[in-house]
């Protein structure tokens, strides 16, 4: 019996005791019944765990060397008739080292079989199914509950950020409603499909948001194409699989006994980190502004301390047949900006049965979210950066204070008299049959369902200056609804030819998404007093087609994705493992003649330390893959030409993209060789991954000539463009002390890559512009072909001139200064590369030191050798005598005596290294004895950002990966990211956040 | 049991496979639905005039794109001129020295200005070849949106010269010189004009709009039909048909002046106001409206942040067009174009100038008028430091009260005074004497309306500064510039060059990449 190969999907924590029971139920039902009835004599006996002393059920009991056998009940005990002349009895479970028993002429027979630690602890959910971690031949990696970021955490992937090599987890700033910027080993396309695919509990497509932080017991990341290209299309820029806490049969226990409650709890309070330094009110005098005669510390008026609090409550437990867990979570959760935050309540219910002596293993997972939202306005924090701090808030008659000057608002009336908020609900559950027709062969079925639904509001009352002063108010709707329905089913049989394990799984996959939403906003509204309820009324109605009714709509066609799949792995004497898989996939989204893809991947491994003793290594394995995955684009239609509506003259009906019917697949190819290793017992262990990615013909909206459109369209939707990505990333963990009271573990990780992109729609092109005021048509990234993705590009700053305008530096020294941005790109402009946008490397580097019942756990991140554009500097530190009277200044280390005219170039470019305390958490687990009603009594304290060193004198750091485009004057930011334009610190960037947190684990 | 299971599920492996991958689009159309339901958003009350519902509608609302809003042929037509300027205001509107380098005719590939008039008026080219090659028009509709083609066609020609003359969606067509290309042009007009109506409706093209752009274009014939390097003409030159082309300029025009159709307005509010519809003196235009035809933004473009008190506007303007000095000051004081067609002097917040002066709080320390806005002729300086109230500003086409971002005032693209002023000038040249008794005469029926005083003599620099007084702001300062050859003048902060390849703007970067053949080639020079 090769058992310890079976896979199954769905199955996730593994180190559980369902997880023994579950593949406990391969067992030779054939063989029992070939028994013949000729000199008989019969053993009993009980099988029991030698680490708990637990009845262990469907334990495999045969006569060696023959095929007669039966397998353990319930309750642990079997009775096997056995043929006069066998000598032993063979006791196998997975998870179990195998026990070889001489059978000595007893009839009864007791054995307790040791759990096999190896196997426990190193097995990893891969696509559709799990395996064994030394089979493993591609990089994956695995983070625990204990390895999760702590504190106040509202988002699963932020549980991982900085603890895995290569994937890179930024939030700028502390605004509790966004989420984080994800990459993995770079960007992936230039295209839409740049985040990794989220898998939860086997229901791909799944959404992070409906799974809270505190459910989750593992994530693993598939990182390489090799792993990934069983997800076929949506897994190039990596796959996240999420495994939720299940319940747990503790055997020999009854239901009503078998019951685990826990308590999670915490509060926390969140400040102002780090916010942009600008001129007191006497500076800002001094400076030649204008005296309103108040003194107003804008930044202090529009934030606050957050408190939040946190609670979770789980019951978990089981019996034999049934296993379950439900737990729910609620999070009130308040920002460092006034009025902004969220209140979230979320259920779960993961539910086990098995049936048909335990043939059949049915799962159902449930969860609902329903979060109620106020998002604030984040540009009030833009504006109490540069507001007039002489300004009051209030004129002398309670109007809030304003003056009518190019984007210019009092920020502290933008948050108060303005509404912005929503409430979101989310919805899935999943339903996975699994069922083992033989104990080689198996079939999964996974059915399941998630939708998601908003309705937001906004609110611009009559007297707001910000937005709808000159509209007599201002109220906006928008609600959407999304659905997706996933169907997977797949086999999987297990064989073995000589020193050969083979396992082959073979799948079919259908998934469909829809959504459809709209939005309303109207202006004329006869009373400020029923908010944005209040659209009804809205005077635009009567008036009829009046300008200041704006609606949209939106509704996706059922886009669909359907994929076969197939994967055979092979195992050579525990040695050498092989594995190849393919995955034939289909998409509406693309054209007529190409929606299909093929996406193959191979991966070999050896265990080094299985021909060459040594004892230096604990483990040596060598892995290489090689896979090709696929990315789509978000939006539907691309591949047709698509008509809108125009309300010019009598109307009519314009394309607004070409077709093409050739649309295809954009692909990645990647290569990865990774070493795994273990030295000194295992007290250091390791892995090394080097790999170079291609991805081709990424899917671009390209400008079509308009000589060459057939259907007027100036735009069309075409494979274009290859990247080229090669990167290292090392991973070690340090056992660096151990005695009976103090241990202490640390461990390091450290990724690096470049990008280079291959080929463009442009041999060189300028791209992302500073903005207004007054640095429009002012792009600052270069890109170009054969380069590398992420320069910052412009002239170099050299001094000032005497009518305070900056002078560049004459870079290719012809005599002439060419700095005009319309000669960004010319031979002759004097501009070159100021910095790049993305990192030359990043680390991290964790900490546990545990002395008795005390435990430290400290995480230092960083990230080195990225810029960042400082765009506040670059609008509102030199000082203009004219534009002082609008703008307060910035101040920095880095400002020049003299400059009046903002203007960009190097001076604003700075080197942003850093090196951060991320998290520390100090927790205490007290003492319980036997007759204590807790199991488990922790409390801990935690601080989040402690502090960052670093010298960027702007308010984070962090890598900026892409780029939202300017703002201004009330505006709103782009939709859609460029992702071509890293490196960019907007001004609409949040304040960062250092968050206190208390907390208490408690466990019934 | 076991069997049963067995089949159940691996029926349902194979079942279900689905792999119907038809893309059916529900929020999007896919296909032409050809002209709307319930045509006429135009029609009704609506201070806009009534289109005529006639299924052209993709094609002129096209007119609209680019000719009355900030970074498009516009911007280009006059920030390239010395009629209008954008400043740099220390850290404002230096928008990387992109308008700067047109106001010093450092005309460079890579401006977005140039790209825009680009895709705007090919935009309007395709539109039209679209209907064209439907097949379902009539032959007044047929020659109606072969002149309107032509007519996005002569903006191409004028702007950048050599262009691809592209007549049938999506066929290719090679780039040609510009003598090729006005011959093109004035050929398909002619061959038209058998089959155009003498009135299609309200902003469509008529017989007189055929007549009115042939009259500008054999007008400036002697500049389109000289080959690279542009160097001056020979004067006199003819048609193919051996005509001369200064005749032929009176003879379209005397067409209209004859027909008596059109006439010269009262007054400017009925020919430029927000509620010029349908005015005597239009022969062709754009037909803005804040609700139908959106694309004037005026009011955003030229006026400072706290003139928005005036006309209480919907949205704050971006201080950024001003007249230059030199220009303003060419107008007479009692000349009624001063006053009708600039935004001068101290600003309160009621148009009529009633009311409190409004402020600029951040006013410039060093500007003498303090916080009170007063637009001033004199600017300081262009860069970098150009005041913040300094500058006439643009008015002509002049502002509502609660102006939304959209304005109503439609946009002349051919109106009568530039029939006249045509027919002026064309016999002027063709007897080489700027007081021939005709010019006088045409010229002074414009004057007279301007309330300005008669000229009994005229010389050639009285005639350029008179049609630079009556055409401000209409887009035609460069055009008239290159033809009576003071492009390369200096004027206010630009200096004198003799680049004659400057007559026409370098093809914009973002189409050459764009064309993958190389068949679309930079000027030499460029």
């Amino acid at each position: 019996m090769h058992s310890k190969r079976i896979t199954q999907c769905g199955i996730s924590n593994l180190r559980s005791y369902s997880f023994k029971l579950l593949l406990g139920f391969v067992i030779v039902a054939l063989s029992s019944t070939l028994s013949s009835a000729q000199n008989r004599s019969t053993i009993t006996g009980t099988v029991t765990d030698a680490s708990d002393g637990s009845p262990l059920p469907a334990v495999n009991v045969v006569v060696k060397g023959t095929t007669v056998g039966t397998a353990t009940s319930i309750d642990g005990t079997y009775s096997l008739s056995v043929p006069s002349d066998a000598d032993s009895l063979q006791f196998s479970f997975l998870g179990y080292v195998t026990q070889t028993v001489a059978i000595d002429g007893r009839s009864m027979i007791d054995i307790m079989l040791q759990p096999s630690v190896e196997f426990l602890e190193d097995i990893v959910v891969v696509g559709y199914g799990a395996q064994d971690e030394k089979e493993i031949t591609s990089s994956v990696a695995t983070i625990g509950e204990a390895d999760f970021n702590k504190g106040n955490v509202n988002n699963a992937s932020e549980l991982l950020q900085g603890k895995v090599p290569g994937l890179s987890i930024y939030n700028k700033g502390g605004d509790p409603n966004s989420t984080p910027t994800i990459r993995l080993r770079g960007i992936s396309t230039v295209g839409d499909n740049t985040e990794p695919l989220v898998v939860i509990d086997g229901v791909i497509g799944a959404s992070l948001d409906n799974v809270d932080p505190s459910d989750i017991a593992s994530i693993n990341v598939l990182k390489d194409g090799s792993a990934a290209a069983i997800y076929g299309s949506r897994g190039s820029s990596g796959v996240i699989l999420v495994t939720t806490k299940k319940g747990e049969y503790a055997a020999g226990q009854n239901a009503s006994e078998n019951i685990e409650v826990t308590y999670n709890g915490y509060v926390s309070a969140a400040t102002v980190q780090n916010r942009p330094n600008v001129m007191t009110a006497d500076e800002y005098i001094q400076a030649g502004g204008n005296d309103l005669g108040s003194r107003t510390d804008w930044q202090d008026e529009v934030t606050r301390t957050g408190m939040s609090n946190v609670h979770n409550i789980s019951v978990a437990g089981g019996t034999q047949s049934t296993i379950y867990r439900v737990s729910t979570n609620v999070r009130e959760i308040n920002g460092i900006l006034q009025n902004s935050g969220f209140n979230q309540i979320n259920a779960r219910a993961n539910i086990s049965h098995r049936a048909f002596d335990n043939r059949l293993n049915v799962t159902l997972n449930l969860s609902a979210t329903k979060r109620e939202s106020s998002y604030s306005f984040a540009e009030a924090l833009r504006y109490a950066v540069l507001y007039n701090p002489t300004a009051p808030i209030y004129f002398d008659n309670g109007d809030y204070y304003q003056a009518i000057l190019f984007d210019n608002f009092n920020p502290v009336a933008i948050v108060e008299q303005n509404i912005n908020d929503g409430t979101s609900k989310n919805m899935n559950f999943n339903i996975q049959g699994d069922f083992s027709i033989t104990d080689q062969w198996s079939v999964n079925a996974n059915f399941g369902q998630q939708f998601n639904s908003f309705l937001n509001g906004e609110f611009y009352p009559s007297t707001s200056f910000f937005r709808g002063l000159n509209e007599n108010g201002l109220a906006a709707r928008s609600t959407g609804e999304d659905k997706f329905t996933l169907f997977e089913t797949y086999t999987t049989y297990r064989t073995d030819f000589g020193d050969f394990d083979i396992t082959g799984t073979a799948g079919y996959s259908f998934q469909e998404e829809e959504n459809e939403g709209f939005n309303l906003t109207m202006g004329n509204l006869p009373t400020d007093l029923l908010g944005y309820h209040g659209i009804r009324n809205s005077g635009d109605i009567n008036v009829g087609g009046t300008a200041n009714v704006r609606v949209g709509s939106y509704a996706s066609p059922q886009e669909r994705i359907i994929a076969y799949f197939g994967r055979v792995n092979l195992n050579w004497k525990d040695a050498v493992f092989f594995n190849a898989s393919l995955r034939q996939e289909g998409s509406t989204k693309l054209g007529e003649d190409n929606k299909w893809g093929l996406f193959p991947a191979l991966g070999l491994g050896t265990d080094v330390t299985s021909f060459i003793g040594n004892d230096l290594f604990t483990q040596l394995k060598v892995r290489l893959g090689y896979g090709v995955t696929g990315a789509l684009p978000s939006s539907s239609g691309l591949s047709k030409t698509i008509y809108g509506y125009s309300f010019s003259g009598t109307g009519s009906f314009d394309a607004v993209s070409e077709a093409n019917p050739d649309l295809k697949w954009e692909e990645k190819a990647e290569t990865n060789l990774g070493i795994d290793f273990g030295l000194m017992d295992d007290k250091l262990t390791g892995s090394v991954d080097v790999y170079t990615r291609n991805i081709t013909d990424f899917i671009l909206s390209v400008a079509i000539p308009a000589t060459e459109s057939v259907s007027g369209a100036t735009s069309q939707y075409q494979n274009v463009g290859e990247l080229k990505t090669n990167g290292l990333e090392i991973s070690l963990n340090y056992l660096a002390l151990q005695n009976e009271d103090m241990q202490w573990n640390t461990g390091l990780t450290f990724s690096t890559y470049k990008t280079t992109l291959e080929k463009f729609i442009a041999a060189e092109q300028m791209r992302a512009n500073l903005g207004s005021p007054g640095q429009n048509s002012t792009s600052m990234i270069r890109v170009a072909e054969g380069e590398e993705i992420g320069q910052i590009w412009g002239p170099v700053f050299e001094s000032v001139d005497t009518d305070g305008s900056p002078i560049m530096k004459d870079i290719n020294g012809d005599g002439q200064l060419i700095v005009g941005q319309g000669d960004a790109l010319a031979d002759d402009g004097d501009f070159t590369q100021l910095g790049n946008g993305i990192p030359d490397f990043e680390l991290g580097w964790t900490n546990t030191f545990n002395y008795q019942n005390w435990s430290l756990d400290a995480f230092f991140r960083g990230a080195f050798g990225h810029s960042l554009v400082n765009t506040f500097r670059a609008f509102y530190e030199p000082i203009d005598p004219g534009a002082i009277n609008s703008y307060n200044r910035v101040k920095s280390d880095k400002s020049v005596d003299g400059l009046t005219v903002a203007q960009f170039s190097s001076l604003y470019v700075e080197k942003a290294d850093f090196v951060k305390l991320d998290n520390v958490t100090l927790s205490y687990t007290f003492d319980v004895n036997e007759n204590n009603p807790f199991k488990n009594i922790r409390v801990y304290g935690n601080i989040q950002n402690a502090f960052t060193l670093t010298n960027y004198s702007g308010i984070d750091p962090e890598p900026v990966f892409q780029d939202y485009g300017p703002i201004d004057n009330g505006g709103r930011p782009a939709a859609t990211p460029d992702v071509l334009s890293p490196g960019i610190d907007r001004r609409y960037n949040y304040f960062t956040a250092r968050t206190f947190t208390f907390g208490i684990n408690l466990e019934f | 049991m076991k069997y049963l299971l067995r089949i159940t599920l691996l029926s349902l492996l194979v079942g279900v496979s689905c792999t119907d991958l038809d893309e059916n689009l529900r929020g999007d159309l896919a296909e032409d639905p050809g002209a709307p339901n319930n045509p006429g958003f135009g029609i009704s009350e609506n201070v806009n005039g009534s289109i005529p519902n006639d299924g052209l509608n993709a094609a002129y609302s096209r007119v609209l794109s680019g000719t009355a809003w900030h970074g498009s042929y516009f911007s280009v037509s006059e920030i390239s001129t010395d009629e209008a300027v954008i400043t740099q205001k220390g850290g404002d509107w230096f928008d990387g020295g992109i308008w700067l380098n047109m106001h010093r005719h450092d005309f460079l590939p890579t401006n977005p200005g140039l790209n825009g008039a680009w895709n705007d008026t090919y935009g309007g080219v395709t539109e039209a070849n679209t209907l064209l090659a439907s097949g379902t028009l009539d032959a007044n509709q047929t020659a109606q949106l072969r002149v309107l083609r032509a007519f996005f066609y002569w903006k191409l020609m004028d702007l950048f010269g050599r262009i691809k003359i592209v007549t049938t969606p999506g066929v290719d067509a090679p780039q040609v010189d510009r003598p090729v290309v006005f011959q093109w042009i004035v050929d398909e007009i002619n061959a038209s004009i058998p089959d155009l109506a003498t009135s299609n409706g309200y902003s469509r093209v008529n017989v007189y709009v055929a007549h009115a752009l042939l009259s500008r274009l054999y007008l400036n014939a002697e500049v389109y039909t000289r080959p690279y390097p542009y160097v001056a003409g020979t004067g006199n030159a003819t048609d193919p048909n051996g005509d001369n082309y200064y005749q032929l300029a009176i003879d379209h025009a005397d067409i209209i002046i004859n027909s008596g159709v059109y006439d010269l307005a009262d007054n400017f509010d009925d020919v430029f106001g927000p509620k010029n519809v349908e005015s005597i003196e239009h022969i062709f235009v754009a037909p803005f409206d804040e609700k139908t035809g959106g694309g004037m933004n005026f009011a955003q473009m030229t006026l400072h942040y706290p003139s928005q008190l005036t006309w209480d506007l919907a949205e704050q303007p971006w201080n950024g067009y001003s007249s230059l000095e030199e220009f303003y000051n060419s107008y007479d004081d009692n000349d009624l174009r001063k006053e009708a067609f600039f935004i001068a002097g101290p600003q309160t917040d009621q148009p009529d100038g009633s009311g409190n002066p409004i402020l600029d709080v951040a006013f410039d320390k060093a500007d003498p008028d303090g916080a009170p806005i007063n637009y001033t002729p004199e600017i300081n300086e262009l860069a970098p430091n150009g005041s913040r109230q300094a500058g006439v500003r643009l008015g002509k086409f002049s502002f509502k009260l609660r102006q939304q971002n959209d304005m109503d005032n439609d946009y002349t693209l051919l109106r009568y005074a530039e029939v006249l002023m045509n027919k002026a000038e064309a016999t002027a040249r063709l007897n080489d004497n700027w007081s021939h008794p005709t010019t006088i005469s045409l010229m002074n029926m414009v004057r007279a309306r301007a309330g300005a005083s008669a000229y009994t003599t005229l010389t050639e620099d009285e005639f350029i500064a008179e049609r630079g007084r009556e055409f401000f702001q209409e887009s035609l300062r460069r055009t008239d510039l290159i033809r009576f050859d003071r492009w390369g003048d200096a004027w206010w902060e630009k200096s004198a060059h003799n680049n004659a390849y400057k007559n026409v703007m370098p093809i914009p970067l973002d189409q050459i990449n764009a064309t993958t053949d190389g068949s679309l080639t930079q000027h030499t020079d460029y």
